[in-house]
């Protein structure tokens, strides 16, 4: 059984009626409140809600309709009656005009008060639940509008192309990116677009609506829209279902690949290159090989010491190639594990000089740099570093001219810890500077032609660079030299 | 003076150049050697060869069709064979030959020959031509 107590309101004069009223409802399980006159009506009805009130009509202070209009504005769904036993027509009319549910002449049994109060609980009830439905009637609405706004929204704003088709041909959504995939200067919803569809998107909507299996596939093309890679585009169409599995329409998403494109022709360029670049080495290998296993071939042992030798370079280079390309791979796909710690530039160039000694000597070079007057440290990788620096003093040494000279000075520059590398080489023509840091260019000359090289040396110099967020300038007055400024930034952000 | 042919080897990778110019000189031609296509041109002026081999990739790309285009512009060019040594077409994907007379007239070389070099190949292709001239 419902434990809920019916809450009624009994405002009234009479002192008699209220203690007999309230005995008896709160012995048929009402919860009683009783007021004796009407601003006490006013006061308890509008403080707390309440299911049922009888209000007696005629009373000293305020009037009985008062109190019914006071209530009912405050709580509509409180059933009231009017109690009176000046019972007229008109005072009948005018109390349900104003909000009663019904009207009780007095005097009235108890079983009539119990009868209309029963009935008037029902009605409430039947109110609540009313209300109860319209209001989440209302919320549903709000909510279904909200989400189509949204919806909308979120198609117009992505940049991916939508546009739905159905079975006729027709334009039933699209967003303004649609727009600029399809080459088009507007659609009107409802339009028949099929004809106005370049002809390989149109054979994906017609491989959609044409499919048996219930098994819905979705196609995809790639289209060049603007030839050279300017403009390349991926169109991806499936098939909007009803419910029984019929196709009503075909939805297709429009995607820019241009920069895909543009990526995936760099790479097979690389590949193309770095094949080129490994095969020389093996040919040279090959050839010489072929020579000493070639019968009518008369070398003598001079000659054949002498090639042994210069396919061990030519091996030793391909060797160097082959860990450099390992090097640039590992630092594409960031597998390097760096360990950051304080790494003191001064110390990583003397000991990189200590190794290089007997090229320096041989080449009579002469290197100026002073150790403890540029005291420099920062946080990095060592092995980065030291590859860094390694490879532009090696490339200093490698390019310079018989008793040149290497300068290096370490600095600070703002925020940058600048080392300067400056030798007395060959230097680079203008047209030269510019490819300098790309994957196996070398400057190709005369003077270049018997110094080997991978190649690839700048281009990981650039790399270990760019990661620490430095930058590298390089300034070169062909047959002058070349003078390198390494800019690393002093603290290492990541 | 010898009546040996001289052939003229263009390549700028030093050991190549030297392998190809004793794999040649062995079947009992002349050979003298250039190590770029401005120092192929100015050897071919000086020297008259009987042959040009050119290596297609030297200082760029193009290298070798450059060189043989302009010695085929010669007088003297017109009357040699002129090869273009290359692995290009395996290395770019490009496909080119120089069967056709038309691709002949768009790449100005006679014919061309893959590395590593089939001396045997080579040596009769050579022949044929110089055959042809007779």
């Amino acid at each position: 059984m419902n434990t809920y107590k019916p809450k009624v309101l009994i405002v009234d004069d009479e002192k008699g009626l209220r203690i007999g009223a309230q005995r008896l409802l709160a012995r048929e399980n009402y919860d009683v409140t009783t007021a004796e006159n009407g601003t006490d009506g006013i006061k308890f009805g509008t403080e707390t809600e309440f299911d049922l009130a009888v209000i007696d009509l005629k009373m000293p202070d305020v009037d009985g309709l008062e109190v019914l209009q006071q209530i009912k504005a405050k709580y509509p769904n409180t059933v009231c009656f009017i109690a009176t036993a000046f019972a007229s027509y008109e005072t009948a009319v005018e109390a349900t005009r104003l909000g009663a549910h019904s009207y009780i002449p007095k005097p009235f049994t108890p079983e009539e008060l119990l009868f209309n109060l029963k009935e008037g609980y029902q009605i409430r009830l039947v109110n609540l639940e009313a209300e109860k439905w319209h209001k989440e009637r209302e919320e549903r609405l709000l909510e279904v509008a909200f989400e189509k706004t949204r919806m909308n929204t979120i198609v117009n704003s992505i940049t991916d192309g939508v546009l739905v088709v159905n079975r006729d041909g027709l334009a039933v959504l699209y967003n303004p990116s649609a727009l600029r995939f399809l080459e088009l200067p507007r659609i009107a919803v409802e339009e028949y677009i099929l004809d106005k569809l370049r002809p390989e998107i149109f054979e994906l909507f017609k491989k959609i609506v044409e499919e048996k299996s219930a098994e819905q596939k979705s196609y995809t093309i790639q289209i060049e829209l603007k030839p050279n890679r300017e403009f390349f585009i991926e169109a991806t169409a499936s098939a909007v279902l009803h419910p029984g599995e019929n196709v009503a329409g075909v939805v297709i998403v429009f995607k820019d690949i241009t920069e895909l494109k543009k990526i995936e022709l760099v790479k097979s360029q690389f590949v193309s290159m770095v094949s080129h670049e490994l095969k020389a080495p093996i040919a040279a290998v090959y050839g010489f090989l072929k020579l000493f296993n070639d019968d009518s071939i008369k070398l003598s042992p001079e000659q054949k010491k002498e090639y042994e030798n210069r396919s061990m370079v030519r091996l030793d280079g391909l060797l160097k190639m082959v860990n450099d390309l390992l090097d640039i791979s590992r630092m594409e796909m960031q597998t390097v594990h760096r360990e950051i710690k304080r790494v003191c530039i001064h110390e990583v160039i003397a000991s990189i000089l200590e190794l290089f000694q007997i090229d320096i000597g041989k080449k009579g070079i002469q290197v100026i740099f002073d150790q403890d007057e540029h005291k420099q440290c920062i946080k990095a990788d060592v092995d980065e570093i030291t590859r860094l620096f390694t490879n532009l003093i090696s490339n200093a040494i490698k390019y310079n001219r018989e008793q040149g000279t290497i300068t290096i000075t370490l600095s600070l520059s703002d925020d940058y810890l600048l080392t300067t590398i400056k030798d007395s080489g060959i230097g680079l023509r203008p047209e030269e500077k510019n490819k300098l840091f790309t994957e196996f260019f070398r400057a190709k000359n005369e003077k270049t032609k018997n110094i080997s090289g991978t190649g690839l040396g700048l281009s990981i110099v650039k790399r270990i660079v760019d990661s620490y967020s430095g930058k590298i300038e390089v300034e070169s007055d062909y047959g002058e030299g070349t003078t390198f400024k390494v800019f690393l930034p002093t603290i290492i952000s990541n | 003076m010898s009546n040996k042919k001289k052939i003229l080897l263009v390549d700028d990778d030093l050991d190549l150049l030297e392998q190809n110019k004793i794999l040649i000189e062995s079947k009992g031609y002349e050979v003298i050697t250039a190590t770029s296509g401005k120092e192929g041109f100015e050897t071919f002026k000086k020297v008259k060869p009987d042959a040009c081999v050119v290596d297609l990739i030297m200082e760029e790309h193009d290298s070798g069709f450059i060189l043989c285009y302009r010695i085929k512009k010669e007088e003297h060019g017109k009357n040699i064979p002129v090869f273009i040594l290359t692995s290009a077409t395996y290395d770019t994907g490009f496909k080119f030959g120089a069967s056709t007379t038309e691709e002949k007239e768009w790449i100005k070389a006679d014919a061309l020959l893959n590395k590593p070099v089939i001396i045997e190949e080579f040596v009769q292709k050579l022949e044929a031509f110089f055959e042809l001239k007779k």
